[in-house]
């Protein structure tokens, strides 16, 4: 992986809000083709101003935050969202066409693009969020809360951005519609090619589907690695108020029994439990 | 820093003593001052005894930069309604003719006039705003026993005006990461796209109101009927206590009001004719 | 016997709904107890609680069948207010909770809707902002707190008010798990005051050690009501009606399908761990 260019590269990116508030401080990251990176923090520690920064929301008030071969600093919004698509937690923060049709073509729209494109577009996004043509001339408004994300979601699609940012994907969710949003996004990185970053809290949600972790904390980043490595450093989740998922936590309080205090998930628990008393039944 | 409505006062400041009330008082009756006075040096003189007390409460001052261009484009604009815009009036003395346009010494006078009655008001305003919080502006009204229905209502109005502005903000930025872009574009098309933002602002504020609602039930408020007639304790106003100075300075202020009409309707005083401004600037124009 | 809350036959439509929100809901609940509601989505959580505090049907329209009492009397026949004060109600939305403009008037109303004296509110105020620590924050506006604390002010603001039971719908669902762990430590004194408390929660890890009584809400019927630790050995039924359930009962359960275990589910990290060695 490291071998390649990185699609996004960012360099002692420090930002500060207007009113003065330092919220970044020297942030060093480089994000590759093909990955599933979970960001995450306490509320305040950075990580969406961070993922703002990404996509040219926010400009650097030092530091560069390079996508592809565009630079944050003197590229347009346009030009960024084509390579960096950001979707917001709360679909409502973002609807407001008349249909939902107008919806997911709105940003085709924005960058110019001809109108059969456009239709291309959206028929595309629509069949890869799975929303069905009959939707197409409802009212975004009287959608259900699972509907609306995925318009949302398929609005920022039909701009076709390689990285995609979801903004807390199952806060609020129970654990049918968690796994139903998360194996959608699975399915975008695995077989649509696109980069995927998640912003959450969510720890179970992480340990299933990210394979690398940005831990941040306090405007700095404090861990960045494949999500078995952070979870071990738990003294380190803790100054951002973080715990790993409990299966994790098990298994590091028994890691002196031989299990690795960086399983994931149940399915290695028991696995390793099966072997670890194999071993013990057959010295 | 203390966040006031418009700006920010330090945790130390000298207007914490007083009593919202006064503050209210001050904007109500203060800001009526101008009405009654023609001289524009007069007016000039209240708005800068407004900023002294500004600065001895101690607000930022910076928020005032806000304000310098909003003044400046506020005096053309009445400059050129009084004279550009004024018409043709023979019975005026006319000063100047631009372009085919006829610029009247008393249009001109009048504008100066009404600029700098104006400007104290604004003042006054600027200074309450900046120097109460949500809180003050409450109390006052819960002082002088305004029905609690109402202060509520003003109480929630300000509450939900900063929720809009929060998910206006969010609202933007959803916007932008759709490739929304205003930068260059004419400001008839700002202003039209602009439009768009209320949509999410309604359907967000909309959704919210069922769940304040029913916030405000399940704290046993009703606006009507028997539960409304319960007796209120009023606490907050407990942290309040009308003191000897806030009643002098009631008193003060409604004593300068009273000196200032009959002054203007007793003794004619404060008129153009004695203005040493306009007198000034008459001279110059000729 | 007068139960705190009894719900007989009770079922509710919305106006306008194709099928009821809830049926055939039989429940009895005592003081004391601190009971916790799980179900997926739409399975009718949020209007089972609505029910109890006579939010339904006072604010919504819709079709009621059977009975729901507070103290052995139906919650239509309340005078408006009363029962307000009897079931205090936490909601999901730290933002739309927050209705005044410091976080002291938010504790003060609704003791202030109820008439109660300025003695009884101080020494409440007191009581109350030491219970859930919010003493720093008392003059702070809305929008100068995070949701964490919002929504321990809105708590506290209900506790204020002295209710007999306290029913919170998804009152850390919007929060990151900082803010979710210190809601839960106050419930966890409530607790311990012997409050009656119902909680309706996601978040099962947090849930779990508090409740002593455990009901599966889903499709608008409750699907299994019992005390903690019977209600987690129902693990097939709890994953079939979409309950995720935390990481190390989720283990032991996966050990007793594959008949390398056969006791009881651990409900924590702790007894987790405990077995484990046990076994090593």
């Amino acid at each position: 992986m490291n071998t390649q260019t990185p699609f996004i590269r960012v360099s002692n990116l420090n930002y500060q809000y207007p009113d003065g508030t330092h919220a970044l401080w020297d942030i060093n990251l480089e994000i590759y083709e093909g990955e599933f990176i979970a960001f995450i923090g306490q509320n305040g520690s950075g990580k969406t101003t961070l993922s703002k920064c990404l996509n040219g929301l926010f400009k650097p008030t030092s530091g560069d935050v390079i996508v592809e071969d565009l630079n944050s600093k003197t590229s347009s919004i346009v030009q960024m969202v084509r390579r960096v698509g950001y979707v917001f937690q709360n679909p409502d923060h973002q609807l407001f066409n008349n249909n939902c049709w107008d919806e997911i073509a709105y940003g085709p729209r924005n960058i110019q693009l001809p109108e059969e494109q456009v239709k291309e577009r959206v028929e595309e996004a629509a069949q890869v969020v799975g929303l069905p043509e009959r939707y197409f001339s409802e009212h975004p408004f009287f959608l259900s809360k699972g509907l609306r994300q995925r318009v949302a979601i398929a609005s920022i699609l039909a701009l076709r951005p390689k990285l995609i940012i979801v903004d807390e994907p199952t806060t609020g969710q129970d654990a049918r519609q968690s796994f139903e949003i998360m194996d959608f996004l699975k399915d975008l990185n695995e077989n649509h090619g696109h980069i995927i970053v998640i912003i959450t809290h969510d720890m179970p949600i992480v340990a299933a589907y990210a394979r690398r972790v940005v831990a941040m904390g306090q405007g700095r980043i404090l861990a960045d690695g494949p999500t078995a490595e952070v979870f071990k450093q738990t003294e380190l989740l803790a100054q951002t108020f973080l715990e790993p998922p409990q299966i994790t936590q098990l298994a590091q309080r028994v890691q002196d029994l031989g299990y690795d205090p960086g399983t994931l998930t149940v399915e290695s628990m028991v696995a390793q439990h099966i072997a670890l008393r194999a071993r013990r039944d057959n010295p | 820093m203390n966040k006031t409505l418009l700006g920010y006062v330090p945790k130390e400041s000298p207007i914490y003593f007083i009593h919202p009330f006064v503050k209210l008082y001050f904007l109500l009756v203060v800001s009526l001052f101008p009405m009654f006075i023609t001289q524009p040096e007069v007016n000039l003189f209240i708005m800068a005894v407004i900023l002294l007390l500004m600065i001895w409460s101690r607000v930022d001052l910076r928020i005032l930069r806000i304000y310098v261009p909003v003044a400046i484009a506020m005096g053309w604009i009445i400059l050129l309604s009084y004279t550009v815009l004024g018409g043709t009036h023979p019975e005026f003395e006319l000063l100047a003719k631009v372009l085919g346009i006829k610029i009247y010494w008393e249009r001109l006078r009048d504008g100066v006039v009404v600029y700098c009655r104006i400007l104290p008001m604004i003042a006054t305003m600027v200074f309450f705003l900046t120097t109460s919080r949500e809180r003050d502006v409450i109390v006052a009204m819960r002082s002088v026993r305004i029905p609690f229905v109402v202060t509520y209502v003003f109480a929630m109005a300000l509450r939900s005006s900063g929720m809009v502005l929060e998910d206006f903000q969010i609202v933007r930025q959803a916007e932008q990461a759709r490739g929304f872009d205003t930068t260059g574009k004419s400001l008839g098309y700002k202003i039209r796209k602009y439009v768009m933002y209320m949509i999410p602002l309604f359907a967000l504020s909309l959704r919210r109101t069922e769940e304040f609602t029913n916030a405000l039930v399940a704290r046993g408020y009703a606006f009507t009927g028997e539960a409304a007639k319960v007796k209120r304790a009023d606490y907050i106003l407990t942290h309040y206590s009308f003191k000897l100075h806030d009643g002098i300075l009631v008193a003060l202020i409604s004593i300068l009001f009273i000196i200032i009409l009959t002054l203007r309707y007793g003794y004619n005083a404060f008129s153009l004719d004695s203005s040493l401004l306009i007198n000034w600037l008459y001279q110059i124009l000729r | 016997m007068v139960h705190l809350i009894e719900i007989e036959n009770y079922s509710w439509q919305y106006l306008n709904t194709p099928q009821e929100a809830l049926k055939n809901i039989n429940l009895k609940i005592e003081q004391g107890s601190f009971v916790g509601i799980i179900g997926p989505n739409g399975a009718g959580k949020t209007t089972l609680a609505y029910s109890m505090d006579g939010l339904i049907p006072g604010q919504y329209r819709g079709l009621k069948h059977g009975v729901v009492k507070i103290r052995g009397i139906e919650v239509e026949e309340y005078p408006r207010g009363r029962l307000q004060q009897m079931v205090g109600m936490v909601f999901s939305d730290p933002e739309a909770q927050f209705t005044a403009m410091t976080v002291e008037d938010e504790l003060v109303f609704g003791m202030e809707n109820l008439g109660m004296s300025l003695p009884e509110i101080r020494e409440r105020l007191e009581w109350v902002t030491e219970l859930t620590e919010l003493k720093h924050l008392l003059l702070k506006p809305p929008y100068e707190i995070s949701g964490g604390q919002k929504q321990r002010v809105a708590l506290a603001a209900v506790l204020a008010m002295t209710p007999e039971v306290l029913i919170l719908d998804e009152p850390t669902s919007m929060l990151d798990p900082v803010s979710r762990k210190r809601v839960f430590e106050v419930l966890q004194k409530l607790k311990q005051s012997q409050n009656t408390v119902i909680v309706i929660e996601h978040s099962l890890e947090n849930l779990i050690p508090l409740a002593d009584r455990m009901i599966l809400l889903a499709d608008g019927e409750i699907a299994l009501d019992a005390e903690t630790g019977e209600f987690f050995q129902r693990l097939d039924l709890l994953l079939e009606k979409g309950i995720s359930p935390p990481g190390a009962m989720r283990f032991f359960y996966e050990l007793t399908q594959k008949n390398l275990y056969h006791g009881r589910l651990p409900l924590t990290v702790d007894e987790a761990a405990a077995l484990l060695r046990g076994a090593a």
